[in-house]
Order: structure tokens, then sequence, then C-alpha cells
């Protein structure tokens, strides 16, 4: 009797189980929108400090190719850390285009089969902006930070992103780290690394925060938290813009920044639009494009339009390229990889604060 | 028996009138504890939503208007809603199948399965975002099928679906076992023993008892599908007009330093998530008293 009543209940409920199935397959189906015509779609895959710039190109990309083709082009952009961006791409975010903080974040594309033509044979090496490591720090500068070697006062609370999510983050350690080894910060002997990674343990000790992405990380500052960010030049040069009230500290030594852009062959495969989204990417390049992203703090790798913004960006004393650590290669594997040197400090740090 | 009987009466007086406390000292124990307790709640709820209000209006009403007027606004709105009902629609169904079948049959594992349904609840948000893209991303297991199918779980609407169905999965179950548990079986035998098929039993017996249950349960997903952030961030991958939620779009306003649309947005979310709390709360002690 009671297993009847069972079996019979299961009977009606496995009907009503296929019935709502079907529902919702059929609502998931039509509910997407699943009808957009990719071949007039730029899908841009970006890391989170060029945005401002970018939301100026774009429109004027936009017109330009309308007058050129009668095509309306409908851009999709998102904006993450650049490490997180990368490994969504990778992972099947289906962007027409890549523009990240670190060339190493291409590479990790290019390694998956994604990228398969040569994008380093755009100009300048496929670095379609630069950057140097700063400070941002309270208006006055109260706590008068000058140079890397301040950072380690006592009481000194310092902001700077994590380096296993933002690109902006493993700039500000190389920066540190190299301007430690080139003999500009005090007490630190020249080309030793013990001396370099101690001095970058003492940094990492007046940390107090380590957001997603360098964006987060000034908005943050902005917020009131810390005495020092250290972040993209372009970043405070943004946040001023924006209205913010904080000040602009270069470094005596510091590392150029350069940021690389790449079409992702597969996906542009995918969407059929690689006319449209090659021209993006030559557009990017452009003296026009150049200057705007020089107008949102960022430093042109084109010298004619950089001899332009002289004044807004005066020159480092000891400017520095990633070359100087022997490329991203090499970095990723001796900095970033697990159990790397930034692993080693950090674990050192966190045996010290037990 | 008599025992399940004097269970269920006593469950009708669900809030019992407070007694009365005995002695002065006591009276100003109470006190304290009373105003202890309103400082607590206000502080912690209270303080940040005025807050948020005040931020939101900094500028006037009008700016509110317009920055909720946006078309990016709008569209992840609609994105947020639309994922919300779908969530509602699947649990409202499964998490009452998955209660029933919990409570009124025993079968090998079933502790384990009981145990499976809190997972959601431990487990980080962010951390489901990555498991699903183990499954559904470019290297993940289901690659080869969902391709040669051209079906886009991973950054598209459907994973963002599935994210948010993981995380809001217990809020059903556990609002309906103790329910059901408390219903005993008596009235469902009855209903068996008059004639009544098992789906007759089910649809007329079972389920009124069961409405208030349902109706709170779903009231609280739908507020957690709404409200969910890292998931949906991870598995969506954040295209703005695309895979953007109102939470999404929350924490890229702030990064854009647009902070009035950020405050707006929030307060938006917020209201609807209390309001549909608070007048579900409000017709459930209706319908008890």
């Amino acid at each position: 009797m009671n297993l009847n009543y069972r079996m019979k209940t299961y009977k009606r409920l496995f009907s009503y189980i296929s019935l709502f199935l079907v529902t919702v397959i059929i609502t998931s189906c039509s509910g997407g929108n699943t009808n957009i015509d990719t071949s007039t779609r730029i899908v841009l895959a970006a890391y989170t400090t060029p945005r401002e710039a970018y939301r100026e190109i774009i429109p004027l990309f936009q017109q330009k190719w309308e007058a050129e083709t009668g095509q309306k082009i409908i851009f999709e952009e998102s904006y993450l850390g650049s490490g997180a961006q990368s490994r969504a791409v990778v992972e099947g975010f289906e962007a027409d285009i890549a523009a990240l903080s670190l060339e190493a974040d291409i590479t990790r594309i290019e390694k998956a089969g994604l990228i398969t033509h040569d994008w380093r044979s755009k100009p300048f090496n496929g670095m379609v902006s630069t950057s140097i490591v700063s400070f941002a720090v309270r208006t006055g500068n109260p706590k008068n930070i000058q140079d890397w070697d301040d950072l380690v006062m006592p009481d000194v609370n310092i902001l700077t992103p994590n380096p296993k999510t933002s690109g902006g983050a493993m700039w500000n350690i190389l920066g540190l780290y190299g301007a430690a080894k080139r003999g500009f910060v005090e007490n630190v002997i020249p080309e030793d690394e013990q001396a370099a990674q101690d001095f970058f343990l003492s940094v990492l000790r007046n940390v107090s925060v380590m957001d997603k992405s360098a964006r987060e990380s000034i908005t943050n500052f902005e917020k009131g938290v810390g005495d020092v960010a250290i972040t993209y030049e372009n970043e405070v040069l943004v946040g001023q813009q924006a209205g913010q009230n904080y000040e602009l500290v270069i470094p005596r030594s510091t590392i150029l920044i350069e940021n690389p852009i790449a079409l992702i062959d597969q996906n542009v495969e995918k969407h059929k639009n690689r006319a449209v989204v090659e021209a993006f990417v030559e557009f990017l390049f452009s003296p026009e494009a150049q200057e705007i992203f020089a107008k949102h703090g960022l430093r042109s790798p084109d010298p004619i339009v950089a001899e332009r913004f002289t004044n807004q960006y005066p020159p480092v004393e000891d400017l520095f390229t990633i070359e100087y650590f022997g490329g991203w290669d090499t970095v990723m594997v001796e900095f970033f990889a697990d159990n790397g040197i930034y692993d080693q400090t950090v674990l050192r740090w966190q045996g010290s604060n037990q | 028996m008599i025992e399940k009987l004097f269970f269920l009466n006593k469950r009708e007086k669900f809030y019992p009138e407070a007694e009365k406390p005995q002695g002065r000292g006591t009276i100003w124990a109470r006190r304290i504890l009373i105003f202890v307790v309103i400082a607590y709640i206000a502080g912690l709820i209270l303080g940040p939503i005025i807050t948020l209000v005040i931020s939101a209006f900094e500028e006037g009403y009008q700016a509110v208007l317009v920055a909720l007027s946006q078309p990016q606004v709008l569209s992840s709105m609609w994105m947020t809603f639309w994922i919300a009902i779908v969530v509602i629609i699947v649990h409202g169904f499964f998490g009452t199948v998955v209660s029933w079948v919990l409570v009124r049959d025993r079968f090998i594992g079933r502790g384990f399965l009981n145990g499976l349904i809190d997972i959601p609840f431990a487990v980080s948000p962010v951390v489901v975002g990555y498991m699903l893209l183990l499954l559904f991303g470019r290297n993940g297991i289901f690659a080869p099928v969902l391709n040669s199918l051209d079906i886009r779980v991973a950054f598209a609407v459907p994973g963002m679906v599935l994210a948010t169905l993981f995380v809001t999965l217990p809020f059903m179950v556990r609002e309906l076992v103790p329910v059901l548990e408390g219903l005993g079986i008596n009235q469902e035998q009855a209903a068996a023993t008059l004639g009544a098929s098992g789906f007759q039993t089910f649809w007329r017996v079972t389920l009124p008892s069961l409405r208030p249950g349902i109706i709170y349960g779903l009231t609280l997903t739908f507020a957690r599908a709404l409200g969910e952030f890292g998931a949906v961030l991870v598995i969506g991958g954040g295209i703005i007009g695309r895979t953007e939620t109102l939470t999404i779009f929350i924490f890229r306003a702030l990064d854009d330093r647009q902070y009035i649309s950020a405050y707006s947005a929030g307060l938006l979310l917020g209201l609807f998530s209390i309001v549909l709390v608070l007048g579900i709360d409000w017709l459930r002690r209706r319908a008890e008293n």
C-alpha cells in the first residue's frame, strides 16, 4: 500500500521534472541574446587602468569606421586585473583583443594557442602605452615620502595590489626590487640579491591592503586608507583629473611599464571580424589615439607624440626596463612562479608576523 | 503518535507572549539588554543603509534618476532579475522535491546528501565560479561536448545561472525540511486511506501546508540571487552590457569613480531586497495570527 502510493507519486514527479527542465531550457535559449552579428562587434578584454582612454578612443574609432565603410561597430568591454583577464581569455572568454598590463599575460594566451600571429611585429614591439611605477601620497606629503627608502619608515601604511591577480602589482614589485639592486636605496648593497630581497620584505611589512587590481587599490587609497599607494603613474594622473586630491611622487629609480595589446586570432576567426579588429589595433597605434592615451596619463611609446607631452611627463633619473631582469620569461619563473622570490618573501613576512 | 500531535499543537504558537519579568533587578537587566540589541542591530544594519542613501542623494534626486536610467544600469538590472527568476523557478521545484525526499524517505547516502546541500554555505562564491570554469571553460571537462553543440556556458548567461543556482541551493531546503518534519505523515496517510492518489495527496494535503515555507524559501533564494557577486563575476567575466549584473555594475562603477551611479544602483538593489524580505515577513506573520 505504502509502496504503491510512493511509486505513483514518483512517476508524477518525474513527468513534472522533465516538464520543468524543458521550460527552463526553452527560457534560457530565448532569453540569452544569441542573435548578435559578431562580424560587426569587437570584444575588448582589458586591464583596469586605461578605461578612461578607451572611453574616448572607442567612439572616435566607431565614427571613423562608419564614415569609411558605413558599418556600425558595437563594442563589448571588460575591465579586470590583468592576470585575471588573461586567465579568463584562456578559459574561454571570447575576446577579440587583449589589452593587458604586461607581456607575460599576453604570452599566456599565446601559449594556449589562441594567438597565432607575431603580435610583437606591431609598432613599438606591440606595446601600445607605457607608464612608470610611482607613488600617490596625501596632499602636502605629510609623511614626506620621496623615494623607495621612505617606504620602510615605521608607521608608513602602504597600498599595493596583489600580484596574483594584478599586473600593476608585479610592476610595483619589480620597480622596487630593481631600484634596490641598482643602488638607489640607502643601506642596500648594489647588485646584492639578498639585500634587495630583505628590502622588499621590509616594504611588505608596511603593506596594509592588497587589492585585486591597480584601480581598486587607488580608489581604496582615495577613500582614506593608507599613507602611500604604489601604482602606475597614469593611475595617479587619471585620479587627479577626476578631482581627487593627492600628489604624485616619482622615485629616482623606477621601471618602465610597457602595456602590450594583441589581436586574438582564434576568437577573431570564430567571429569573422578580422578586418575591423585589425583596423582598431592599427588605430590604437596612430598618433591620434596615442595622444588620447597621453591625455589620460599614459606615456606614449611614440617618440613624436611623447615629445609633445614632455611637460606632463618629467624624465626619470634612472629608468630601467624589464630587460634588466632578463625579460618576462625569466621574471615569471624567478619572481612570480610558485615558490619564486615573491612567494618566499611573503612566507618570511607571514613567518615574522606570528 | 500522541507526542507528535502534541508537537503539532505546540508549533501553532510560534511566537508566544513575552513573559512578564519578575523583580526590579530583572527589569533593568532586560531594559539594558533591549537597548543593546537595538543598538547592535541598528548600528549593523541601519547605519550602512542610511549612509548609502545619503551618498546616493548627495547631488539631488535627479542625479539618481539619471544614473538609474543609463542603458548599462537597465541592462544589468534586467540581467539580474532574469537570472533570479530562472533560479526561483528551478529551486521552487527542485527545492520542494529535495526536501520532500530527504524527510519522507530513508536511503543509503541520505545523510551525505543532506550534508552536501549545506556546502554552498561554506564554499566562497569566487571558488564556485572557478569550479564552474573548470567544468565549462575552454579546457573544461565539458568543453568538447559544448563546442560541438555550439553552446556557451562560461562567459555567458547559462554559466551565471548555474553559479547562482549553486549558491542559492540551501535556502529552500533548509526552510522546508523543518516544516515537513513538523507536519508528520498523519495527514498524508489519512488522505491515502481515503483513496487519494499519491499526487492528489501531495497537491492537496502536503503542498498547502508547505505554502508559507515555500514562499519564504523562495523569497530568501530570490534575495540571495539578486545579491550574488563573486561567482557570477568569475564565470561571466563582467562583460559590459552582456554578462554584467547589477552587483557587477556597482563594482565597475566604483572603479570608474561613478560614485552616484554605484550608490544609486546599490540603493535600488538593497531597497528591493528589503521590501521583499520585510513584505514576506509581514505576510507570514499575518498568516500565523
